[in-house]
């Protein structure tokens, strides 16, 4: 193998040097921020006009009740019109080159360190990052998707400090606030709690070196999910469209786990493997956690939401028992029988409700 | 109350299927009483009511607001109930609470309770309804401040919590109820951080909540701070018992939450709820703690869960956390027979797991083979799964077969096995790889370098593992100074902390090479990068891409030392085996490069002393057994047909050891069987191109 060769394969992003910078900037202006919110409010009024008055280089026409909106940035974040052109240039051929005006507009506006207009780019790092992981060995130079990428990394690396994120796995033969029994247990029991690491300590990154791809759209991912309650619903869905593509599987041969032993095959459409990628857990788990938001979270009654979620839960766990993955296909069952046994439950008793009597006594 | 209550029920004319109002011993049909309200005439709906059944302005009003919310009427029932002053009427009734119940005199401080117990929980009850009905009518932010209040009141009136033997019935009902439906309504109304302090509130304070409505609470709870993706930072200070455990985040108080809602069970306070399970599954897997749900699962009595399901959970969970003895136990228990031998999961998980081992891969082999009979109807998809890990496992089971024939014919059915997956699988880069290892292991070394060329563009360079074949096919082709460009252009992508295993790969391809100098700059840069990787982590490491394959300090003394004696420098030599022999004291490889020193030296006796030492420590490391027939050969014709033994054996656990099919040849050879030495000899030299650096079973 060349040296060319290797150089393609490793796309260097072009404007990353301003990154870590930046984002150290970031975390100082949100500091800032609650001292100060009279200020802070017609800044963030005039930056979210500036973000979409700089729109009118990627879009011939924007929408008039944008221009207008007294809140710039929450109709930003929520037109369909603006998420609809968006979506269409993300997926175009050559969308994600360092020179790309919309890769451009959704760095530029990240690093406006206005959380509301963060809001808007992490709405789009679905599509950024479907497009971008299915397209990452195709020798395609992706600086411009990259630079959001570690925009977006660079921020989470600077608000966690780089500090891993650990949970200790409860041990409860010691007692908790949750305890019912008040009974003293004895205090030098040393608690040997289970400390799991959800996200491992964050390295600044300047570029995409190829081994650190999953790592890093990782943690963009898990950027997007602890902001997930204020995502419009399009864009999760997008989000379990990709999955789907990235699973590479058929999943509806599950759609009925209980007939799973019947012969009663669906038919299953092949050649749409396009776009399948590798699921390391690094990158798997922030997608399942998502899922697991989009199955069972405060829009689970969302119709089109949860086929799409279930869908793409199905594929997910197909690919996990094509790769023999046992924490993942233990993840992604679970939350199949969970979403099968929702469906199943659909009007449960609500028991806020007051006893109906006919004879209604004092 | 009780009082009243069993008058009611000697009254003979009370019949349930006419709806009726019931008060002070008094029943009336609410035929009348509709019709005004229907014709919109609350005052006077509610004049009849006090005339008929003698009561007071509120109770009428709470009555009739009763009335029409039952009759499904909320609007109405919000203008009945906003004619109350609910306010004023909870605060007449504070002063409750000051008295403390005497000891003496129960039963006199008990009828004041009573009496003060029923007005609250009428008024409370009202309340109650108000938000009820409020949240019927989408209304929701209003719904929670009324019930709110009803929840304000209730801690202002019983300020030490209610107590558990003197409340009234329906008091305590309309507590409940409010308790449970508050945290709903902040949810539906998008009220995240209101939700989780009214969720804590509910479970924290003292609301004398009944075993079900408590564990409701706590499962939409623990779902809720699981899935809404919502961080409101962990519970307060002021809840904090001392010594008792404190959730830091979201996750931790929704798996502690779960975990109790699962003790509950076994404590038969509740309910079997296999979603409870499922969600504790989700939780802890997320958390790639799948060992704890295993404990977990343990626990569940029998007869809940059906065995077989709960081996197959079990044996996912235990071979997650990477105990796959267990699991592969748990797994032949569920494959049995007289159990589920056909379910296709368990069969392939189990073919997985033996793959992994030599001496389980026949094993594996029949699971493969079962699985691949499975692989019909919904499993079709399967198929090609279960052809992979046929091949692996067959691949692993030539490994230790015992005749040339049968290790050929093994190898040539894994390639088989591994070509028509991916047939099935074309774009499983894994299986890519895996090809890859197997064409390099039956040195196949052309499409064993096609292949890794493949698995490096379809993962777009992102996996260690694909470099490192490539170097190493590279390596086994004798290209070195192509391959050091592999390892080069692989550190270009990889982050520092992964460097490892390339470093030590490029020092021995240095070494190749003859460019020792480089050689042992590379070490010593590596050297610097393990000491440095052991200070700075703890027990929250990187997780590296490389874990499974770290370089430990110890390999790299131990390469330094092997470098040193190759260019004869003993002291550098002995200093370098010196370190690591701190790290670990007995090893089979230090013991090698020690009597390699003393032989090169001419020091037989104690060269030899130190290869059997190492065999005595590890009797299959195959180098010293080569060594010591390589020396035994050398000590007269006499000592033949031991080091023949000896080589042979070598040869058996390493077919492709180039070095003892060469000194095997020259036992024949001195033994005068020229044919046999010129066979092995060939061997040697054909192998001899093929010699890779790193063994390839080192990439899986």
């Amino acid at each position: 193998m060349s040296d060319d060769d290797l150089d393609t394969i490793a796309p260097h992003s072009t404007f990353d040097d301003d990154t870590t910078t930046t984002a150290t900037t970031t975390a100082t202006a949100e500091d800032t921020k609650p001292t100060k919110p009279h200020i802070t409010w017609c800044d963030s009024y005039t930056k979210a006009q500036a973000t979409i008055e700089s729109l009118s280089s990627i879009l011939p026409n924007i929408p008039q009740s944008l221009i207008s909106s007294e809140t710039p940035a929450t109709s930003l974040l929520d037109d369909p019109e603006i998420a609809r052109e968006f979506s269409r240039l993300l997926r175009q051929p050559n969308s994600g080159l360092g020179d790309n005006n919309l890769c451009r507009w959704l760095y530029d506006t990240f690093q406006t360190n206005q959380p509301a207009l963060q809001l808007v780019v992490l709405r789009f790092l679905p599509i950024l990052a479907g497009v971008y992981l299915s397209r990452a060995s195709l020798h395609k130079p992706l600086a411009g998707f990259e630079a959001v990428l570690l925009a977006l990394y660079a921020h989470e690396t600077t608000s966690r400090n780089g500090q891993a994120i650990t949970v200790s796995i409860p041990d409860i033969s010691h007692s908790s606030i949750y305890h019912e029994t008040t009974k003293q247990i004895s205090k030098n029991v040393s608690t040997e709690l289970n400390i799991a690491v959800i996200c491992p300590s964050l390295e600044p990154h300047g570029t995409v070196r190829s081994t650190r791809r999953a790592r890093i759209v990782g943690v963009a991912l898990e950027l997007y999910y602890s902001k997930i309650s204020q995502m419009p619903v399009d864009s999760k869905i997008e989000f379990c469209e990709f999955c789907k593509i990235w699973a590479g599987e058929n999943g509806d041969v599950y759609s009925a786990m209980e007939v799973l032993e019947e012969g009663n095959r669906e038919k299953e459409k092949e050649g749409s493997k396009e776009g399948r990628i590798n699921l390391p857990w690094e990158i798997l788990q922030p997608i399942l956690r998502i899922l697991g938001h989009c199955l069972m979270g405060p829009e689970k009654n969302n119709k089109e939401l949860s086929k799409a979620a279930c869908d793409a839960c199905r594929s997910l766990y197909a690919r996990c028992l094509h790769d023999l993955n046992p924490k993942a296909i233990l993840a992604t069952g679970s939350l199949l029988k969970l979403a099968k046994m929702a469906s199943e439950l659909n009007d449960e008793d609500d028991h806020t409700e007051i006893a109906q009597t006919n004879v209604i006594s004092l | 109350m009780s009082e009243s209550e069993s008058e009611e029920l000697g009254q003979p004319e009370i019949d349930p299927s006419v709806r009726q109002v019931c008060a002070n011993g008094i029943c009336m049909h609410t035929t009348i009483v509709e019709a005004k309200l229907d014709e919109g005439n609350i005052q006077e709906a509610e004049s009849a009511l006090r005339e008929g059944l003698s009561l007071n302005f509120e109770e009428a009003r709470a009555l009739l607001g009763r009335l029409e919310y039952q009759r499904g009427n909320v609007e109405g029932a919000l203008r009945v109930f906003d004619g109350i002053d609910l306010q004023a009427a909870i605060q007449r009734m504070q002063p409750l609470a000051e008295k403390p119940p005497s000891k003496k005199g129960r039963s006199r401080s008990d009828s004041v309770h009573a009496v003060s117990q029923h007005a609250a929980s009428l008024v409370l009850e009202a309340v109650y309804l108000k938000a009820k009905s409020l949240q019927k009518l989408g209304r929701l932010n209003e719904a929670a401040q009324e019930c709110k209040s009803v929840l304000d009141a209730v801690e202002k009136i019983f300020y030490d919590g209610i107590p558990d033997v003197l409340v009234d019935n329906k008091l305590q009902e309309t507590v409940s109820h409010a308790v449970e439906l508050l945290p709903e309504l902040w949810k539906q109304a998008g009220c995240n951080s209101e939700a989780m302090s009214a969720y804590r509130r509910a479970l924290l304070s003292q609301w004398n909540l009944d075993n079900d409505c408590c564990a409701r609470i706590q499962k939409a709870f623990a779902v809720f701070l699981l899935y809404s993706g919502v961080e409101v930072g962990p519970p307060s200070l002021a809840v904090q018992i001392d010594g008792s455990y404190v959730p830091r985040n979201n996750l931790e108080e929704s798996i502690l939450l779960f975990m109790i809602l699962m003790r509950k069970y076994y404590l038969g306070k509740i309910k079997w709820d296999p979603s409870i399970v499922e969600h504790l599954n989700f939780a802890l897997s997320l958390c790639g703690q799948t060992s704890v749900l295993a404990k977990q699962l343990e626990e569940v009595m029998p007869g809940v869960i059906h065995r077989i399901d709960r081996w197959k959970t079990l044996a996912l969970c235990h071979s997650g956390a990477g105990q796959n003895k267990i699991a592969l136990n748990l797994l032949r228990k569920s494959l049995h027979r007289h159990e589920d031998p056909d379910d296709i999961l368990s069969l392939l998980l189990a073919s997985k797991i033996c793959s992994e081992d030599t001496f389980l891969a026949a094993e594996g082999v029949e699971y493969a083979q079962r699985a691949i009979a499975n692989s019909s109807g919904l499993n079709e998809h399967l198929k090609g799964v279960g052809l992979r890990v046929l091949g692996l496992c067959l691949g692993n089971q030539a490994k230790v077969s015992s005749s040339d024939f049968e290790r050929f014919r093994l190898q040539s059915e894994a390639l088989r096995s591994l070509d028509s997956a991916v047939a099935l699988e074309k774009e499983n880069t894994d299986l890519i790889l895996e090809l890859g290892v197997q064409y390099a292991e039956h040195r196949n070394l052309n499409a064993a370098l096609r292949y890794a060329k493949q698995y490096i563009d379809a993962t777009g360079g992102s996996v260690l593992k694909g470099w490192r074949l490539l170097a190493l096919v590279l390596s086994a082709q004798q290209r070195y100074s192509e391959a050091v460009v592999v390892i080069d252009a692989a550190l270009d992508e990889t982050a520092k902390w992964d460097q490892g295993p390339l470093l030590r790969m490029k020092a021995k391809l240095q070494i190749s090479q003859s460019l020792h100098t480089d050689a042992i700059e590379t070490y010593r840069y590596l050297l610097a990068l393990v000491q440095a990787q052991r200070k700075s982590y703890g027990p929250l490491k990187v997780v590296l891409q490389a874990e499974d394959d770290k370089v430990s300090e110890y390999e790299v003394w131990h390469g330094l030392a092997n470098l040193y004696s190759s260019l004869s420098h003993w002291k550098d030599a002995e200093i370098c085996l010196g370190k690591a022999r701190v790290l670990i004291e007995f090893s089979a490889e230090t013991l090698h490069t020690e009597g390699l020193m003393h032989e090169k030296r001419g020091e037989f006796r104690e060269a030899l002393s130190a290869y059997t030492n190492a065999l005595l420590l590890e009797p299959s490391y195959v180098p010293c057994k080569i060594l010591v027939g390589a020396l035994l050969c050398k000590m007269g014709p006499k000592m033949l047909p031991v080091a023949r033994t000896l080589l042979s054996d070598a040869l058996r656990i390493e077919p492709t050891n180039r070095l003892a099919w060469y000194h095997l040849g020259l036992v024949h050879r001195d033994d005068g069987r020229i044919a046999d030495a010129v066979d092995c000899f060939q061997a040697a030299s054909m192998l001899e191109e093929s010699d890779p650096v790193e063994s390839f079973s080192s990439i899986l």
